[in-house]
């Protein structure tokens, strides 16, 4: 949940054109040569540790020289991380329990967040109280009862105590995100099925769910981001089964009681990192809509 | 049929909330009051024990001496360094044009998506004491005679999270704070200038004041997930508990419970754990419902 961000209500009001500079205004040399350097090095703080995960997964020699650029271009990292580290396994594993999670937390996000957003009823207040609260709850505070909870169930060390887990963890902002999106959907619309003849399950279904799409997706990466990245509960409740292991734990398996190779490290951090980025920049706009919007509507 | 309606939505999601958020909470309430190791876990017998697992907790050298400064501590420089460089980003980028606004944001969200896990570990490899390039970079420029292990002591340790926490955690405020100063009214601004106040004055005395409510959220959010960090300690050499030096609460809870088998003593220190946050978050929620009506 580290990247999971919770309600920021910010008022977000598109500022009109600015009006042409005064000549007094025009900012000095100084100013523009200092603005680029910060710009510079904002860039290079941001980027490096992107730009050196990847410079270290494509290079043979990783970490033998002071060079910047790959000295010897390889994929062989790729390679052996995929076949022989065991890789795909763990790839697929992850996308298991992912889609699994974003399949359940978003139906189950959606109908709660229709019955906030769309009735006032008593205990609606509480409701949204308990959901922004237990987000706060530290993962390891969890860890030990549902470690115990999982044992009991004999899930240990099998993706479906994993996929039940996660789906809690992602319920949580899932509900928060979506009440926003559902808010915005005028309840003329609505009305104008019921006056159609609709039933309710038949306007959620025509209505409804079409409007909401766009949001369900923005909630439905961010469940899969969730449990993509997730690693304490996979550590723990995966323990020693190798072969169910996600990305996230799977990592651990480079790392030597001596050396680690680091070259190898860096390769599958790769192939772990670049979905989750692609789908962050795709998904940044609507996030940022949708948090504005849950948090000025209700 | 309207009444029902609603708490029949909710039904499925309260339920799984309940039973794999809540009742643990309760579970580790009670665990927390118990000398549960793993003859417990098996029999499923109770043993209780008071608070004995308190007591211990808070006669402990490692707790005052240790595991508090480096929760505490930690948690008050990283928010202070993340909300400082991440306005300090905001205003940046509020002044820039377009393009170099947008290529900009983009560097940032990259940093943003970098998972704890995978950032944790280049952080590692940068800083390796055998072939990390920092260490190589230092001894190329005559900084250092020989290759230096980061990881060992306390402090440097801490320099190194803190890194990881801020470079990941600076996004979420810059992109907050952003949105923030570009809602503040121009007319403030000039206003103050004609006034004669200069760039310093103009950001402390008119666009902070407009702000508050938005600092106010990104500063409590930054501080209940820098009081959690788990994945950028765990992770790092020695982290993992074999460097006592730089247990945090996080991690010391856990490598009592699943590396000592004491999950009594573990929970009580989480129930610590929880009981700080919750403090932190019901200011969070006030601040929150004074914006806005749920």
């Amino acid at each position: 949940m580290s990247t999971a961000t919770t309600t920021a209500p910010a008022p977000v009001t598109r500022r009109p054109a600015p009006p042409p500079r005064r000549g007094s205004r025009r900012p000095s040399p100084a100013v523009r040569a200092g603005k680029a350097v910060a710009v510079v090095a904002l860039l290079v703080f941001t980027l490096f540790p992107v730009y050196w995960m990847l410079v270290s997964a494509f290079d043979a020699k990783a970490g033998l020289g002071t060079s910047f650029v790959p000295a010897s271009p390889t994929l062989e990292h790729f390679r052996f991380v995929l076949s022989d580290g065991g890789f795909d396994v763990f790839l697929r594993n992850s996308l298991l329990v992912a889609l699994a999670t974003v399949l359940a937390s978003s139906l189950l996000a959606l109908l709660a967040s229709v019955a906030v957003a769309r009735f006032r009823f008593w205990g609606r207040a509480q409701v949204l109280m308990l959901v922004l609260v237990v987000q706060m709850v530290p993962l390891e505070a969890l860890v030990i009862p549902l470690f115990v909870q999982v044992r009991d169930l004999q899930l240990l060390g099998t993706l479906t105590g994993l996929v039940v887990v996660y789906v809690a963890l992602a319920l949580p902002f899932g509900i928060w995100m979506l009440r926003g999106f559902v808010a915005a959907v005028p309840v003329e619309l609505e009305e104008a099925a019921y006056l159609d003849g609709a039933t309710w399950g038949r306007m959620f279904r025509s209505v409804l769910l079409p409007l909401v799409a766009p949001g369900l997706v923005a909630t439905s990466i961010f469940s899969f981001i969730t449990a993509w990245n997730e690693f304490v509960f996979a550590m723990t409740l995966l323990g020693g089964e190798t072969q169910n292991y996600t990305v996230a734990i799977g990592l651990r398996s480079f790392f030597g009681q001596h050396s680690n190779d680091w070259g190898a490290i860096m390769a599958a951090s790769t192939i772990i990192t670049l979905p989750v980025m692609i789908f962050f920049i795709l998904v940044q706009r609507r996030l940022a809509g949708g948090l504005t919007a849950g948090a000025v509507k209700g | 049929m309207a009444r029902v309606r609603p708490w029949m939505l909710l039904t499925p999601a309260l339920a799984v909330l309940a039973v794999l958020l809540l009742w643990p909470l309760v579970q580790v309430a009670l665990f927390s009051v118990q000398d549960y190791g793993l003859r417990e876990i098996v029999s499923g017998e109770p043993n209780w024990i008071g608070l004995g697992n308190f007591v211990e907790i808070f006669t402990s050298e490692q707790l005052w001496a240790v595991v508090l400064p480096n929760t505490v501590v930690f948690a008050v420089l990283s928010v202070g360094c993340t909300v400082v460089f991440g306005t300090a980003v905001a205003v940046l980028l509020a002044s820039l044009g377009r393009l170099w606004r947008t290529v900009v944001s983009s560097a940032i969200m990259a940093a943003w998506a970098m998972p704890a896990v995978t950032g944790t570990y280049v952080w590692v490899w940068i800083f390796d004491a055998d072939r990390g390039v920092f260490n190589h970079v230092m001894q190329a420029l005559g900084l250092q005679d020989a290759p230096v292990n980061w990881f060992t002591d306390r402090w440097s340790f801490y320099a190194i999270v803190l890194l990881n926490v801020v470079h990941h955690g600076f996004p979420f405020v810059a992109v907050t704070v952003l949105a923030g100063l570009l809602g503040v009214p121009k007319e403030l601004l000039e206003a103050a200038e004609i006034d004669g106040a200069g760039p310093w004055r103009r950001f402390f005395s008119v666009i902070v004041p407009q702000l508050r409510q938005i600092f106010a959220v990104v500063i409590i959010l930054s501080t209940i997930w820098d009081f959690k960090v788990f994945a950028q300690i765990y992770l790092m050499p020695g982290g993992a508990g074999s460097n006592r030096e730089v247990l945090n609460l996080g991690v010391w809870s856990y490598t009592e419970s699943f590396g000592q088998n004491r999950y009594g003593f573990g929970s009580a220190i989480a129930v610590l754990l929880t009981v700080l946050l919750l403090v932190i978050t019901v200011m969070y929620v006030r601040t929150i419902l004074k914006e806005e009506e749920l």
